[in-house]
């Protein structure tokens, strides 16, 4: 297991949610600024990484009959020390994403990934897969947020960025983000629960393309060196 | 009260429908939307679960966590209660009631990470409901799932026939319709109880 | 048998392992969570009610039969009282502080928490001068306010109809008080 693989894994051949198709939830409702959008994205990062760390570390001493009552508990403890630490140092960010911070106990992508990878892995393998996949949510997350942002108010980078007084960037997600065209004009249908199903859909329609494309590629590619071959023989 | 809880109800079940509206609980709600039948097995599960975890995740926060000041073991304690109710459900069920559990059997240990079930405990405690409103807020909750996840079952079993992009087999056509659906579901938003 | 307890047993300790270390984290954060959240609720106090210093909470009993406050706190130098209420918009439930000056007139609204549509009610919270005009339509009103007092939000007429009855019936639970 090499991290370049682990790497190209997590972002686009076994991305969770656009192969994988897990952690949905949570990546139609809360995609609607970018804001949003980079915060749920790195504290899944974050959880994932120390989940999978703590996993891998445990694995040989937990007694298989309980192991995912176990995962829970860890995964729990996690979320919640991200959670608390949120409210405490970035409370825009605790209220935009509200009840979804908790919620991430159950998100597919964690439990799924200390039951798949990290129960067999050692700790650094685990701790890149960790890395990779929450990295390939995450970057799931900030396209969704950008296209819904962009088309649904008009905006670039809301919360995130202030460009009232020069270029400045805004923890306390009070930025009103660059004006790219006017909130009227913009298809507000997509910040709504609708916008959030569409976008996801047409994104793992893309996805789905463009993999299967490089896999008649790689195809072509076989038979035309198989006919080559044959040629030469 | 009255007032109260049928505002509540009305709440969960339509204008902030579980799934087309707080995005709660889509994975099972994707996963087992193939056939009508199916989809409401799973609906009465979450019925079942939703109210009775409602009901004793309430007890145990209000009588338990608050007052040893412990309110931030909440999701902890909470997931730990639904995991282990969903067990004892299925085990109750299986010795009881057996025709009950080989009807909703399959769906039970599935609804252990189903975030619906966490997210109406933990919007019960965000929104400071009572016992009564807590449990009324459970079941509806669990009333919307089902309508949504039959609703969109027959919505399922005619996109089959339906011509689409290859590249949107599977899932992308699911999201699309469920989309379409949940563009319905908007009409309800506005409608108060006076 | 024997298996079972150790299960428990170990089981228990990985539960306990972990609900010791959020204690820890819990005292360290505890703190900055309510600094932030007391300082959140006297700023926005204090935009509805400019003219107020400090606010002391009232006694939940002298208005306990009111059923949308949430909460009403009187300005210590007598400015009048802020009053929270929660009740329901077009999309859920919506949180409003609004203050009530010592003439039982609306000195501010500021709007917490909603779930408006975007575009429509939800400018009524926004911070855009439109949301800006909508709210400060509020000032100097009594509680006979109607929706025509105000400058409504075309498209968002329940919005603006709900918030209208709830400025209207805080200050009523204001003047109860006496």
């Amino acid at each position: 297991m090499n991290i370049k693989k682990q790497f190209s894994e997590g972002l686009v051949t076994n991305n969770p949610v656009l192969v994988q198709q897990i952690g949905m939830c949570a990546t139609m409702a809360i995609t609607t600024s970018l804001f949003n959008g980079l915060g749920m994205g790195l504290s899944v990062l974050i959880i994932l990484t120390c989940c999978n760390v703590v996993v891998s570390l445990i694995r040989k001493i937990i007694p298989e009959e309980i192991r995912l009552a176990i995962f829970v508990v860890v995964i729990a403890g996690f979320v919640t020390i991200v959670d608390l630490l949120l409210q405490a140092f970035i409370p825009a960010l605790s209220a935009a994403l509200g009840v979804f911070i908790p919620l991430i106990v159950v998100n597919c992508i964690i439990i799924g990934r200390a039951e798949a990878f990290c129960q067999k892995n050692t700790v650094g393998a685990s701790f890149f897969d960790g890395v990779f996949q929450g990295l390939g949510y995450t970057v799931v997350l900030l396209i969704m947020s950008i296209v819904r942002e962009l088309l649904g108010k008009g905006t670039f980078g809301g919360g995130l960025i202030d460009v009232s007084n020069g270029l400045r960037f805004t923890l306390d997600g009070s930025g009103a983000g660059i004006k790219i065209f006017s909130g009227e004009y913009g298809a507000k249908i997509l910040t709504m629960p609708f916008g959030g199903f569409l976008t996801l859909g047409v994104l793992i329609a893309a996805m789905q393309y463009a993999l299967k494309r490089s896999a008649k590629k790689k195809e072509l590619a076989a038979k035309a060196e198989a006919e080559k071959k044959e040629v030469t023989e | 009260m009255l007032f109260n809880i049928i505002s509540i109800s009305l709440g969960a079940i339509l204008i902030n429908n579980f799934i087309f509206s707080q995005f709660l609980g889509c994975c099972p709600f994707l996963g087992c939307s193939n056939k009508t039948d199916t989809a409401f097995g799973m609906g009465v599960a979450v019925i079942f679960v939703m109210g009775m975890a409602s009901a004793i995740c309430w007890l145990i926060d209000t009588y338990i966590l608050v007052p040893l000041g412990l309110a931030f073991l909440e999701t902890l304690a909470f997931i730990l209660i639904i995991a282990a109710l969903v067990q004892l459900v299925e085990m109750f069920l299986k010795k009881s009631v057996p025709s009950l559990y080989s009807a909703l059997g399959i769906y039970l240990p599935l609804i252990t990470t189903n975030c619906a079930v966490l997210g109406v405990v933990l919007l019960n405690v965000q929104n400071h409901y009572n016992f009564i409103e807590s449990v009324v807020y459970g079941i509806t909750g669990g009333i919307g799932f089902l309508l949504a996840i039959v609703l969109f079952a027959s919505v399922r079993e005619r996109v089959q026939f339906a011509d689409y992009p290859e590249c949107f087999e599977g899932f992308p056509i699911c999201l699309v319709s469920a989309a379409l659906v949940a563009l319905a579901f908007m009409g309800f938003s506005g409608m108060q109880v006076f | 048998m024997n298996k079972i307890l150790k299960l428990t047993v170990v089981l228990f300790l990985i539960c306990a392992v972990v609900a010791a270390v959020l204690g820890g984290v819990n005292e360290v954060t505890k703190g900055p969570i309510e600094t932030q959240q007391r300082e959140k609720t006297e700023t926005a106090y204090k935009a509805v009610l400019p003219n107020a210093d400090s606010f002391t909470e009232l006694d939940r009993s002298s208005y306990a039969d009111l059923k949308t406050i949430d909460k009403i706190s009187a300005a210590d130098n007598g400015a009048g009282h802020v009053v929270e209420t929660t009740f329901s918009g077009a999309q859920g439930s919506i949180t409003m502080a609004v203050g009530v000056d010592e003439n039982y007139r609306c000195a501010g609204i500021s709007i917490i928490k909603h779930s408006e549509t975007s575009g429509l009610g939800e400018v009524a919270a926004s911070a855009s001068a439109r949301g800006e005009s909508f709210r400060s339509s509020f000032i100097g009103k009594d509680e006979s306010i109607s929706i025509n007092d105000i400058d409504a939000i075309t498209g968002a007429t329940i919005t603006s109809k709900a918030v209208t009855g709830a400025v209207a019936a805080s200050i009523e639970a204001v003047k109860a008080l006496g």
